[in-house]
């Protein structure tokens, strides 16, 4: 309706049908719309077939368009006029400045070319909000967080952990114990951030978890509130203190930048965004919606376990003047093999690497050389 | 399905061949397209009481198509994204305006006249609740399980409320031939039909759960009115346990078969053997053989599932009556049905989603061509009644937290 300037005082003419609102009885009807004013005008059935009414044509209200659905105008006093006369309306639309945005969108519902062009726009969006917005938006979020929020967090999660099927008491000497925890003792002091750091050892292959796959293995992990839980697999795998000091300062790391926290936040956001989206979508796009997402959750923590990486590497250019300890330690887990060397590990292309929380392992090792040989020069 | 036992007032008798010869064609509409389509196609005497009856039936006309529903779908989703759900309510508007409008009685069309600031609110409303509850159930902060507890007992206690207040909404929103459908069902109705009855369904081990399903069917069917014709279910509890019993029959039947072939595939598998290198062999044929029983199963189960379904439906539209002067009917079948609903899964699956629009217009077009309505009188002589207006807030409520209120 753009392509001529159209003359707002001619007279518009809509043929369509009347409904008074009354009754179901249809009866076929003209609108007139001349200047402001618009009259309808009765063409046929009982009981008064030429009856005409007027309104100033702004009470009138014209229900947004969508392609190739009768066309809808609200009259006072309940009574709709419907047409099939897309064209007249819209004309009438476009004079009257009216249903401005759903035009538009009617427009490119319209048109296959604009519509893949809102595909494309769409997938840039999502791209970017996933990949940039909503881990800065998590991040902050954490940072935010009370630490009383932390600390209830911890707890939480000791208590589930500590239920008997993921771990079990360590089976380490007192000595032994002690001495790890004065060497954690120091990594917490240097990782600093004023964290309640303490260091719990446990079994992680407890006779209590039925072998179901739930015992968590030789591993560590960090709680958001400074909690590192290390298992006596990890300890037996290590040939020396420096690995595992390399393993604790990289979860440290994983406190400093509260890692845990923002993953918790973005797998939130994701629900509540993949919800509101799927309001509409139907089931099986909430099935679609819930790949990326596992897949996503997974990718953010790769950027997390660099940080953390880049934290260990840190500590141990300090005190040891190399990241090795903790490369070969790496190569042992990887590989599951108390005699692997960091040599051994292959590149990693494998979809399951997709799926992975950790990054690549070879990636990994690369990386932690490279740090420590950025810190010889 | 049996017109003769009608209940007819009497002044209601007038013949509607002759209105409808009066009518005139509909001026503007697309030649050949649902005015033509929409025409009454049979007219049909019948003798009650002495007194000859004409019958019409008006064929229900669906002409939406998938490829443009798949540029409405994809630009809702887009336009929902961008504005981080903002538009989610203008989208489902659109999207039930687009079905809405291609569904054709007797040359016109129905309308979906809801306000989207009604729905936005109410969205934001029930949103505000899950943020709530998701983050109470995520993070455990003081006292959280308390606050679970409470949003859980709460959304149980308010639910058959929810159902009425959506049922409402639904139906106050949906505008055929100028007049709006509308809802009164009562309260005390709704909590025995989505209350107590989900209670005795649980509790009774499945036993009830026909007569739940039977129960609230009827509290959706009774509690419509048109204008001023109220609806009436005709239905009874019997063909909902048939349906339930047949449905039960074959899941049995198809178990049974699974089974035997999921132990048939772990016998060739080498459950027999004892060769350490057939061992490997023995876990990789076993893996086969359960992942093609599983999704045997769930095939079979979701075939089950959707003829109990399909077959309800259709039991619920042959026994919807209005105002009794209008009965419908539904001609299709359960198994065709239930093929489509499967094989629609089947295909939204395998496109990760893009072919909803396709399934959704492939549905909705064979369901709603084999419905007819017949009436005894012309469809244009039914009268409105005044209410007043319902909250959006039941409705976005059973969006999103998917309540299936369909019949
Ligand atoms: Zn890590």
């Amino acid at each position: 309706m753009t392509q001529h300037q159209p003359d707002p005082t001619e007279t518009l003419i809509l043929r369509g049908v009347y409904f008074d609102g009354q009754s179901s009885r249809d009866r076929e009807a003209e609108l007139q719309i001349r200047g402001e004013q618009a009259s309808l005008k009765i063409m046929s059935g009982e009981p008064l077939p030429q009856r005409q009414e007027s309104w100033p044509q702004r009470v009138l209200v014209i229900e947004p368009p969508l392609t190739r659905v009768r066309r809808v105008i609200r009259l006072p006093g309940g009574g709709r006029f419907e047409t099939q006369d897309d064209a007249g309306v819209s004309l009438l639309e476009s004079r009257t400045h009216r249903n401005w945005g759903l035009g538009r969108v009617r427009r490119i519902e319209a048109s296959w070319g604009l519509t893949l062009g809102a595909v494309i726009t769409l997938g840039l969006f999502v791209w970017g909000f996933l990949s940039f917005g909503l881990p800065a938006l998590a991040r902050s979020a954490a940072a935010a967080t009370p630490r009383s929020v932390l600390a209830s967090f911890d707890q939480a999660a000791i208590k589930t952990l500590d239920n008997g099927s993921f771990m079990g008491p360590t089976h380490l000497g007192k000595a032994r114990q002690a001495q790890l925890q004065a060497e954690f003792a120091t990594i917490g002091k240097w990782a600093g951030g004023n964290y309640p750091y303490r260091l719990l050892l446990r079994n992680g292959k407890p006779a209590t978890s039925d072998g179901a796959g739930f015992a968590i293995g030789a591993n560590a992990f960090a709680l958001p509130n400074g909690t590192v839980v290390m298992t006596d697999q990890l300890v037996a795998l290590s040939r020396n203190d420096r690995e595992l000091m390399g393993v604790l300062a990289h979860e440290t790391g994983h406190v400093t930048h509260r890692h845990a926290l923002a993953s918790v936040y973005q797998g939130l956001g994701l629900t509540l965004l993949g919800t509101a989206i799927t309001g509409d979508l139907v089931s099986a796009g909430t099935f679609a919606a819930a790949v990326p997402t596992a897949l996503l959750t997974n990718g953010y923590s790769r950027q997390a376990e660099t940080q953390a990486d880049e934290s260990a590497a840190a500590y141990m250019l300090g005190q040891y003047h190399t990241t090795k300890p903790l490369r070969d330690l790496l190569a042992r887990l990887e590989l599951d093999d108390k005699n692997a060397s960091e040599g051994d590990v292959k590149a990693d292309v494998r979809v399951k690497d997709m799926l992975q929380t950790h990054p690549g392992t070879r990636q990994r090792l690369d990386h932690l050389r490279a740090l420590e040989q950025a810190a010889r020069k | 399905m049996s017109e003769p036992d009608h209940p007819l007032p009497n002044d209601r008798q007038a013949d509607p061949r002759g209105r409808d010869a009066e009518r005139l064609p509909e001026p503007g509409l697309v030649p050949g397209s649902a005015a033509s389509a929409g025409t009454a196609q049979s007219v049909r005497t019948v003798e009650v009481g002495g007194t000859a009856l004409q019958v019409q039936t008006y064929p229900v006309t669906f002409t939406g198509d998938a490829r443009e529903y798949f540029r409405i779908w994809i630009v809702n989703a887009a336009l929902s994204v961008v504005t981080l759900g903002g538009y989610t309510p203008w989208a489902r508007i659109r999207t039930r305006q687009y079905f809405y409008g291609h569904t054709w009685v007797d040359g016109h069309n129905f309308d979906y006249v809801a306000n989207p600031w009604a729905l936005l609110r109410g969205y934001l409303i029930v949103a505000a609740f899950m943020l709530v509850y998701l983050i109470a159930t995520r993070f455990p902060f003081k006292n959280s399980e308390y606050v679970v507890a409470a949003i859980a007992v709460l959304f149980v206690l308010v639910y058959p409320w929810l159902v009425r207040q959506s049922m409402r909404f639904l139906a106050r929103t949906t505008v055929h031939r100028g007049i709006s459908f509308r809802f009164l069902g009562s309260l005390g109705a709704a909590y025995l039909s989505y209350g107590l009855a989900n209670i005795v369904a649980l509790f009774s081990g499945g036993l009830g759960l026909p007569w739940a399903l039977f129960m609230q069917r009827r509290f959706q069917v009774d509690g419509l009115a048109y204008g001023q014709a109220r609806g009436h279910f005709r239905g009874d509890v019997g063909h909902f346990y048939l349906i339930a019993l047949t449905a039960m029959g074959i899941s049995i039947a198809a178990g049974v078969v699974f089974a035997a072939l999921a132990l048939g595939v772990f016998g060739l598998a080498g459950l027999f053997s004892w060769h350490p290198r057939a061992r490997s062999d023995l876990s990789l044929g076993a893996m086969v053989g359960l992942v093609a029983a599983y999704l045997g199963l769930l095939l079979m189960s979701g075939v089950v599932r959707e003829y109990m379904r399909a077959a309800m439906m259709r039991s619920v539209l042959n026994n919807v009556e209005l105002g009794g002067v209008v009965r419908l009917g539904a001609s299709f079948s359960p198994w065709m049905l239930a093929w489509i609903s499967v094989s629609n899964y089947a295909a939204q699956l395998v496109s990760l989603g893009l072919l909803t629009p396709w399934a959704a217009v492939r549905r909705t077009k064979y369901v709603l061509e084999q419905v007819q309505v017949r009436a005894i009188v012309s469809l244009d002589s039914f009268s409105a009644d005044t209410a007043g207006q319902e909250s959006a807030l039941g409705e976005a409520a059973s969006e999103l937290l998917d309540i299936n209120l369909g019949f």
